[in-house]
């Protein structure tokens, strides 16, 4: 009996690991291969590689406008994240904390910009910017990049929120805290992990932001993906592969640091 | 009959509607003002405009008609479209669950040091920028690409395949893009289920496959669910993919509202196009969520 059913067992177990492995290749493998890429002196892309070359790192700054448009991108991604992540710990506390009518369907309402489509909210805002008169500034970006990731730190907080403990509030209201200080002292820092993932949320995805922005420039007011997407439809030639291996690089720090030193990873899987 | 008894409050009565939910009003007000103003008016606005009418010269009259919507629905260009919009949205939410599902299962497993690192890969890949990943399928995928080199080399192929600006190559991509929002909910819903659930099955003499199908995965339901349904609606939309990995034989739905927006400047009909994919977006979700409920009586 248990030698029939023993095959079967490691045959299920061999089937999971071997394709979790494959589909965590085929996730590293384009990001992998692009590094590669852009080490290679080729003037296209070119496997397999010929000669070592840092000439496509230095041609990154060739990139049209793209110090001015990665300035604008990083004061657009940071005030966003910034505002929202304020907005957002309010409005967790007041579903996390309270019962009233129709909370379900606020919460709902308030994740939903998550999946409308980006198209969708481009256009939308466009119309409404044209029509009260403030398209194309920096302004209307911001608020386009707002609506964008609100639902980031909402979920983020929400989720530790639920994961802390009230009654260490409550211990302090009761050694005669007052409810300011309560919050400020021990509330805020419990929720840290929430707001450091909800904060760096909203600025990647701000940062990176395509199809909502390409609606809110013009001229002048350009973003870096914009500018990222302009140079890979025009040039066939590696400087891509090396500013992506760049920002992964860059992408890749940050979350390690902030998974080390906020946990952020353990806090937002449950 | 002591006098004094109805001097005593009643919690219940005496709290007035207020004092209830004042505080959660105050606390939610800053944020609801600001989606009412830039979310709620934008998108009644949005769908105000797809009611308009476009004359030859441009000039965009303030009656309501139902022009666009008619134009949308009787356009053979956007029925094709939508129709291959919703098989390659369905094709990569089959194939990003079953490469997904494993990665969860298989971090419930392991041991902590190698789940970190791959929470780490997939959070980096969430957090990468999307023409970062694309571009990344470019270097694989172009004539001269990664894959093409490799087929080459070990003598598959004698030309090289032409893999870019394809229906594949945007579903490859899309796959790729979904993984990390597939796996996290799914991993999620894995982790909240007790041990001893698959242990009590595998002793009652249950084999793996069966304690899968019979217990792990129906109570993963909700999970994949949320997995499933945010993969769908992002691929529904998908606007940057197909822009850098298809050609105009492959164009998505966005793509065309998009078009009539920056190139045609035909704003109504740009908001009835994107107002209908909403729209179908939902229906369909809300289509799947009742299947889910009534065939697997699933609790999502």
């Amino acid at each position: 009996m248990q030698t029939s059913k023993a095959p079967t067992k490691n045959s299920f177990n061999y089937a999971v690991s071997i394709t979790a492995w494959l589909a965590l290749i085929f996730l590293l493998a384009p990001v992998l291969l692009t590094a590669i890429v852009s080490f290679n002196s080729s003037f296209f892309i070119e496997f397999p590689p010929k000669a070592f070359s840092f000439k496509w790192y230095w041609n990154i700054a060739n990139i049209a406008a793209i110090g001015q448009s990665t300035l604008i991108s990083l004061s657009i991604a940071f005030v966003a994240a910034l505002l929202c992540t304020t907005l957002a710990i309010a409005a967790a506390l007041a579903i996390a904390r309270y019962h009233f009518p129709g909370k379900v369907l606020m919460t709902a309402f308030l994740l939903s910009p998550i999946t409308m489509p980006m198209v969708a909210v481009g256009i939308a805002l466009i119309q409404f910017f044209i029509l009260i008169g403030t398209a194309f500034t920096w302004y209307s970006l911001l608020i386009g990049h707002m609506v964008l990731v609100i639902a980031y730190p909402i979920r983020t907080l929400l989720a530790s929120l639920t994961l802390m403990n009230p009654s260490l509030e409550e211990a302090s209201l009761s050694l005669g805290a007052s409810k300011f200080m309560a919050f400020w002292t021990v509330t805020l820092p419990q929720l840290k992990p929430g707001l450091i993932s909800g904060f760096l949320f909203a600025f990647l995805i701000s940062f990176d932001n395509y199809p909502i922005s390409v609606f809110l420039v013009r001229g002048g007011l350009t973003t870096m993906p914009i500018e990222i997407f302009n140079y890979i439809a025009q040039n066939l030639d590696p400087t891509p592969a090396a500013f992506s291996t760049l920002y992964v690089i860059i992408v890749s720090l940050i979350i390690a640091f902030a998974e080390r030193r906020y946990r952020i990873i353990s806090y937002s899987i449950k | 009959m002591n006098p004094h008894i109805p001097t005593i409050r009643d919690p219940i009565t005496e709290i007035t509607f207020w004092s209830r939910f004042g505080g959660a009003f105050c606390l939610l007000s800053p944020l609801l003002l600001f989606l009412a103003f830039f979310y709620v008016v934008p998108f009644a606005n949005l769908i105000q405009e797809s009611f308009r009418l476009t004359s030859l010269d441009g000039q965009v009259s303030d009656s309501l008609t139902l022009h666009q919507y008619i134009k949308t629905l009787s356009s053979s260009r956007i029925a094709r479209v939508m129709e291959r919009t919703f098989s390659m949205s369905v094709l990569t939410v089959v194939i990003t669950l079953l490469l997904s599902y494993p990665i969860a299962l298989l971090m419930i497993r392991i041991k902590s040091t190698p789940r970190t690192i791959i929470l780490l890969v997939i959070f980096i890949s969430l957090a990468s920028s999307l023409i970062v990943r694309n571009y990344g399928w470019v270097v694989v995928l172009s004539d001269k690409g990664a894959l093409n080199a490799f087929l080459q080399a070990i003598g598959l192929i004698q030309e090289p395949l032409r893999m870019m600006y394809s229906k594949v190559a945007i579903v490859i991509a899309l796959v790729h893009f979904s993984i990390p929002s597939m796996v996290l909910p799914i991993y999620g819903s894995l982790l909240r289920q007790p041990r001893s659930l698959t242990e009590a099955s595998l002793s009652l003499g249950g084999n793996s496959w069966q304690t899968f199908r019979k217990i792990t995965l129906p109570l993963s339901l909700p999970g994949v669910f949320g997995g499933t349904v945010l993969t769908f609606a992002l691929s529904m939309s998908a606007y940057v993919t197909p822009l850098m990995l298809g050609s105009p034989s492959s164009s998505m739905i966005s793509q065309v509202a998009a078009e009539q927006l920056l190139v045609q400047l035909n704003f109504p009909y740009g908001s009835a196009i994107i107002v209908t994919l909403t729209v179908l977006t939902f229906i369909l979700v809300a289509f799947y969520a009742t299947i889910l409920r009534r065939v697997f009586r699933a609790d999502v």
